[in-house]
Parts: structure tokens; C-alpha cells; sequence
């Protein structure tokens, strides 16, 4: 949803323009008629459109249907509140339960029923049938991998909404942290972050909030927020201190804590272009637990972890999500690789 | 009047029993197997899973949900599910196994290496799935099998529900009511939409919710179709979910939420008026609005056709929005069903049309959550939710009773 925080740089309708255009330049390279999109992040990365946030995944559904040929963007959608100027109102179908009529709406889209191979980013035995009675003539072809590719190096304007979301997610961190201070339980604490952050327009996570016990003695209290602010997310974890269980009081929970900070900057220092899951995995070799992962219009791939991600090498552009834990400490910081990688998480109180 | 027969007909808080939960649904999907000729049920869409194997969904965003996603499967004859999943939490009926990351390509050929451990090779077997991710088409993980709809055989399992599974939906809803009374005491002139939701969000923190399942949503309502957005239907749209608007005096604001208890949906609504009391013509639309409840109330019972709840509602004569004949949003519902997910089967009034509503016989176990709309062009409307299962000879109300304030307490 639209929201009011820090204004990023780019005009919105640049970044839709130039986010729909590498995906119509990247379909015609794979010789794609058509591509037809189920999940919120893909429609939105295509079309620009935005809605209704709701929590897990959706069954299989043709939400966006773009046409290479006319470049044209159709959209899964009642009302026109939410889709770019760009996309006409006679590009709009409305929701439906009734297959026989997404049927009719989808074969009403010009270019559809006569195309030759239709991209999908998933697929259900229902849009299967559905769409070999629409398209008789076409192939489908998974291509949520093409999206990714496209989706991996972010553009500008991309990484300044990322570094938006970062400073909202990271005000939640700040939020919860001082309230423990103050000696607040995790749920108040929860409760705290939440509300200061709705205050600033934000209500939709990425990830599940976290603010918990971090041990049994519970002196620390693991904090992490993952937002999702204008689509794209912003996280930061930490693990802090509560009130009266100072850490310096506790010489391991002072240690991991410090352990966890140490081997971050281990893995953030990896993420230069270039830098193979092998090299991810040696400076990692500290943490107890750890992954790194993209981060842009929510969870992206690559994933690499100690067993994930063989062959992955990281780009100049990527802008990922490090993740550590060291004992009982853990971190997460977002962070764009480059020759210098830097995260994005402004200062906090350690 | 319908305060009052809701009252009557309110379940009590029961006890929820997790383990007789998860034997009976396991059951329920055994039967499916058998009556659909299915051996094998491969479930990735996380409600599915959550039926299967008793592992709640996740209140993250989607693209958490898929690359994090748990998979059940169901061999038919077996006894017990088997969930591949890392973290702890699964129910101990289940047979766990590591994540397989089936939206990555890796996961995909992972996945179907396991499938051949569990049920030997899928060549030429009739296997449900209910989603395939770009990677599991890419490996091939089920090219040779023959694949049927996996969310059909749950829809088939999940339409009638047990009595743990409507104490769940009905802790769920008190759950979200209780949430519901300190977000209307702030909803005054210039909140925005927003800081409502962080006052929802955070009584949920509280309460010590963890699955928020929907951006919460708190609509100002146009007077009129024409002043709000354009729609294919030519009626209200809502929910749209955009924006963050800040409320003024008067404002008439939908409202509708619907958090998780142990993997059940609730489904709040209500219709509250900013800053003052309702007006004559918005308290009219309230009253035809409850007329409509009552007249499907009246009668709801087993046997009872979808077909017939359509055509009492549209009887009692109340105001209905542009665009349709009946008094509920052309592009929703009469009524929808509530489980697992928040709007499933029954649905009744949809654009499945009258015959798929005639076919629908009501039977003891299903869930309602019915949901009329009355509108005046120029007054805006009402719209509100309650949640009623059908019972061996009637219906019960299904919540802690909610007031609808600032029509009637």
C-alpha cells in the first residue's frame, strides 16, 4: 500500500515504466507470447499495481496477463483504485469464482488464445486444462526463474525504496529495543514497534515480527522486523538487552551478542561481485546458523546457506539479506553488493 | 432483534481437542484418497498444508511463504502425514522431514526424489497436487504422472467440519472481537487508516496473536458508485486495501479483519460512522440489513438449499447496491464458507449462478459467514459479518457476540 514514508527519489511511474519494460525485453528473449502471473510480487514488479495485502500464499490464479506483442499489461482486478494510469480500464477483469468466466475474460484478451508458448510463474491442474482449451496451439513455460534473473540486479530507484524500508524496519528495532530497556515485556515491546510504525503508514509485514526471549534467562530478546513499505522489503534484526539483565552483567550473552556483530561484518564484507557460495560459507564459518538471500520485492532468491545455493555468484546490484546467528545472538542486515558492501541499517544502540 | 437471536443460538466456548483434530481430518483426506482414486496428495498452498498436518500457516508475506514453505503429503492406506518442514512445531502425529525449498531448482529435484522414496516412481499414478512451482515443472517432478486438482480433494474434506474445527473458528472470532473494541474507541476525526491498523495490530501483540492474516481494513465509503473507484461491475468496490486515508467527521467506514487461531480463520465486519451518530437514511440501511439476516436465518437448516438462503435474503425487499438485483456485493457473496481459509466453500450467491446455489444442500457442520450489503445511493451503505454453522437441527452462532455500535448495542 501507499504509504508515508520517505519519499524515494524516482517518479513512481519511472520505476513501473522501467521494471515493465525489462520484463517485455526479457520475454521477448525467451520467445514468450504471453506471460500469465499468480503472485502478488510478480504482478506488482510487471504491472505496477498494487492491493489488498493478504498473509501466505494464494492459490494458483491468472492475476496479470502480459502480451508481447502489443506490450500490453491485462489485470485481475473489480476496480481501477490501485492499477498505474498506464494500464486502460478495458484492460481490467473483475474477480470471479465461476472458472467458465475467467475463461471467457482470459480469452478475451487479444493475442492470447493464438500465442505459441505462455510464460507461468506457477501452475495449477486447473489453469492447465483451462489454458490448453484457451491456447490450443501453446506451450507453457515455467518462468519465474526469467522473472528472478530480471528481478536480481535492482535498479536505482529499487534500492533507494529498499534503503526506505530498511530505516522503517529498523525504527521498529529501535522502537522495541528502548522499550525493553524501560523494562517492557516482548509482547509490549511488540505491541510498541507496531503501533509506531502503522503511525508512519506502514501495516504489512514481510517476515513474522519477532521480539522474543532469546534464552532461558531471558536477558536477551531477539528483535527483528522484516516491512514490506511501497512492495519492497526492509529488515533488520537484533538481539538486545532487556532492562535489569544488562549484558555486561552476563559475560556469554555479552559475547554472543558481540560474536554476532563480528561474524555479520564477516558475511556483509563477502558480498562483493564475483564472491561464489563458497565464499559465503568461509566467512561465515563463525555462526552457529546463517543464510543470505536477495531482498527486494520481499524474499528473492539466491539463497545460500551451508547447503543451499551451489553456484551461486553474487553480481554487482544484488542487494541482499544477511542473516547470522552466533549462540544465542542473532543479526540480520540488508546490504548491496559491491566493492565496498555497506549495509543499509542505519546506527543502532548495541 | 438479530442481536438478540444470535444471543440465543450462541455455541459455548468449547474446548479444543489438537490431537482428535488432526486424526479426524486425517481421515477426512484418507476418505477423499479413496472416493477420488487417489494414492498420493502432494500439498504445497499453506492452508492444505495446515490441514493435513496441523502446522498453521504463517502470517508472512507470500514470497516468504513460498520459498520458506512447508509441503505435506498423504500416501493413501497410511496413517499418518508426512510434512517436510525444519522448524519445530509440527504436530507429533506427523512424520517430519527436512525442507525440501520446492521453489528452488535444487528443492524441486529434491522433492521429487523423496516423492519416489515415500510412494515408489509416479509414472501413470494418479497424483493430487495443488500447486507446481516454475522449478517442479522445470525437473519433471510429476511429467509422468497423472495429475488431478490437490485443492479439490481438500475442498472435498474441509466442507463439513468437525466440532474442534468450529470451536477453533469460534475462539478465532472471539479473538478478533475483543481486538475490535479498543480500534472503534479510536477510530475519531483525523486518524488515518493506519494508525487504526497499528491499534488492531498491536491489541493483537497483546492478546498474544501471532496471525494477522489480512492488511486490516478500515474503508471510507463513498455516498455514491460514482464517487468512489470505477468498477467492471458497475457496483461498491471494496476491499481495495490502497491508500491511507484520514478520517473525517461523519465518514461511513467498512471495516474487516481476520486474524488465525490454530490454523482457523475468523472474518470481522462491521460498519462504523465516524465521530457521530448514524443518520436517519444510514440507520434505515442497518435495519434492512439485519431484515435480510433474519429472513436467512429464519431458514437456515439442514436440507435447506443454497439456492433458498439466496432467495430469502433477496426477499425481505432491503435497498441493494447498483450494479445487481440482490443485497450483497455483485462481484462477492451471500454467504462464504470460513476453515482454513478465510473465504471457501459453501460460497452462496456468487457469479456460479442459481443452479450452483440450488446444488449446494446445507448439511450439520458447514460454515457461514454471511454477509449482505445494503446500499442507498447517495447514503452509502451497510455491510457487517457474522459467522453461523449449520447444526443437526438449526444453526449456532459462532463468535462472542459483537455490538453494533453506533447503530444499536
Amino acid at each position: 500500500m501507499t504509504t508515508d514514508a520517505e519519499t524515494p527519489t524516482a517518479a513512481p511511474a519511472e520505476l513501473r515504466a522501467a521494471r515493465r519494460g525489462r520484463v517485455f525485453d526479457a520475454m521477448a528473449e525467451a520467445a514468450l507470447d504471453a506471460l500469465v502471473l499468480s503472485r502478488r510480487d510478480f504482478v506488482a514488479y510487471a504491472s505496477g499495481a498494487s492491493g489488498l495485502w493478504t498473509g501466505g500464499t494464494r492459490p494458483f490464479g491468472a492475476a496479470c496477463v502480459l502480451l508481447a506483442d502489443t506490450r500490453a499489461v491485462h489485470l485481475l482486478s473489480t476496480w481501477d483504485e490501485g492499477v498505474p494510469p498506464e494500464i486502460p480500464f478495458e484492460h481490467l477483469y473483475g474477480v470471479t469464482w465461476n472458472p467458465a468466466v475467467m475463461g471467457r475474460a482470459l480469452g478475451a484478451i487479444p493475442g492470447f488464445g493464438t500465442a505459441r508458448r505462455i510464460g507461468v510463474d506457477g501452475l495449477s491442474v486447473g489453469f492447465e486444462k483451462a489454458a490448453r482449451r484457451l491456447a490450443p496451439n501453446a506451450e507453457l513455460v515455467p518462468a519465474d526463474d526469467l522473472l528472478q534473473a530480471v528481478r536480481a540486479v535492482k535498479l536505482p530507484a529499487e534500492v533507494d525504496r529498499i534503503r526506505a524500508a530498511v530505516a522503517v524496519a529498523a525504527a521498529a528495532v529501535d522502537t522495541a529495543a528502548g522499550a525493553l530497556a524501560d523494562g517492557a515485556a516482548p509482547e509490549e515491546a511488540l505491541a510498541a514497534a507496531l503501533r509506531g510504525v502503522a503511525a508512519a503508514g506502514v501495516t504489512v509485514p514481510a517476515s513474522a515480527p519477532v521480539v522474543a526471549p532469546a534464552d532461558p534467562s531471558g536477558s536477551l530478546v531477539h528483535v527483528d522486523f522484516g516491512l514490506l513499505v511501497d512492495g519492497y522489503e526492509g529488515g533488520v534484526g537484533r538481539t538486545v538487552a532487556r532492562s535489569g539483565a544488562g549484558v555486561g552483567a552476563d559475560a556469554g550473552a555479552g559475547g554472543a551478542v558481540a560474536g554476532a556483530a563480528d561474524a555479520q561484518h564477516r558475511l556483509v564484507e563477502a558480498c562483493r561481485p564475483g564472491a561464489a557460495a563458497s565464499d559465503l560459507r568461509a566467512a561465515a564459518g563463525g555462526a552457529s546458523a546463517w543464510r543470505v538471500r536477495g531482498n527486494g520485492l520481499g524474499f528473492e532468491p539466491p539463497v545460500v546457506t551451508g547447503s543451499l545455493g551451489e553456484g551461486t555468484t553474487l553480481v554487482d546490484g544484488m542487494v541482499l539479506s544477511v542473516e547470522v546467528q552466533v549462540g544465542s545472538a542473532r543479526r540480520r542486515d540488508v546490504v548491496a553488493v559491491a566493492a565496498e558492501p555497506r549495509s543499509f541499517s542505519p546506527p543502532l544502540p548495541e | 432483534m438479530l442481536a438478540t437471536r444470535l444471543a440465543e443460538h450462541r455455541a459455548p466456548a468449547a474446548s479444543i481437542d489438537v490431537d482428535r483434530l488432526q486424526r479426524d481430518r486425517h481421515a477426512r483426506l484418507q476418505a477423499q484418497l479413496e472416493r477420488q482414486g487417489i494414492e498420493l496428495a502432494v500439498l504445497l498452498h499453506g492452508p492444505n498444508v495446515g490441514y493435513a498436518t496441523s502446522l498453521p500457516t504463517r502470517a508472512v508475506d507470500v514470497t516468504h511463504a513460498v520459498y520458506e514453505r512447508p509441503v505435506a503429503v498423504v500416501v493413501a492406506g497410511e496413517d499418518q502425514p508426512h510434512l517436510f518442514w525444519d522448524d519445530a512445531g509440527a504436530h507429533p502425529a506427523v512424520l517430519q522431514h527436512p525442507a525440501v525449498w520446492p521453489e528452488l531448482d535444487e528443492g524441486a529435484a529434491l522433492l521429487g526424489g523423496e516423492m519416489v522414496e515415500l510412494a515408489g516412481g509416479l509414472a501413470g499414478r494418479r497424483v493430487a497436487v495443488d500447486v507446481q512451482t516454475g522449478a517442479m515443472l522445470r525437473a519433471g517432478v510429476f511429467a509422468e504422472a497423472g495429475l488431478v486438482d490437490g485443492s479439490q480433494l481438500v475442498a472435498g474434506a474441509k466442507i463439513v467440519k468437525t466440532p474442534d474445527e468450529l470451536a477453533c473458528i469460534a475462539e478465532a472470532q472471539r479473538r478478533n472481537e475483543v481486538a475490535m473494541e479498543a480500534v472503534q474507541r479510536a477510530a475519531q476525526p483525523g486518524v488515518t487508516r493506519s494508525e487504526l491498523a497499528g491499534v488492531f495490530l498491536a491489541r493483537l501483540a497483546d492478546l498474544g496473536v501471532e496471525a494477522s492474516m489480512i492488511d486490516p481494513i478500515f474503508q471510507p465509503m463513498p455516498r455514491s458508485v460514482g464517487d468512489g473507484p470505477r468498477t467492471t461491475t458497475g457496483s461498491v468496490a471494496f476491499p481495495t486495501g490502497v491508500g491511507n486515508p484520514t478520517f473525517a467527521a461523519g465518514d461511513v467506514v467498512w471495516v474487516d479483519a481476520g486474524i488465525d487461531h490454530l490454523g482457523y480463520a475468523s472474518d470481522f465486519g462491521r460498519t462504523w460512522i465516524v465521530g457521530r451518530d448514524p443518520n436517519r437514511a444510514e440507520r434505515r440501511l442497518f435495519e434492512q440489513w439485519c431484515e435480510v439476516m433474519v429472513r436467512v436465518l429464519d431458514v437456515l437448516a439442514p436440507g435447506v438449499t443454497g439456492g433458498e438462503l439466496v432467495r430469502a435474503a433477496t426477499a425481505a425487499g432491503a435497498a441493494v447496491p447498483p450494479g445487481t438485483s440482490r443485497p450483497w456485493l455483485p462481484h462477492f457473496y451471500l454467504a462464504h464458507g470460513v476453515g482454513v481459509e478465510s473465504a471457501e466453500m459453501p460460497l452462496l450467491g456468487t457469479d456460479l449462478g442459481p443452479e450452483f446455489d440450488d446444488g449446494m444442500v446445507m448439511a450439520p457442520g458447514m460454515v457461514l459467514v454471511l454477509e449482505p450489503v445494503t446500499w442507498e445511493e447517495g447514503a452509502s451503505g451497510y455491510r457487517a459479518e457474522e459467522i453461523v454453522a449449520v447444526t443437526d437441527d438449526g444453526w449456532c452462532h459462532l463468535g462472542g457476540g459483537h455490538g453494533y455500535e453506533p447503530f444499536a448495542a
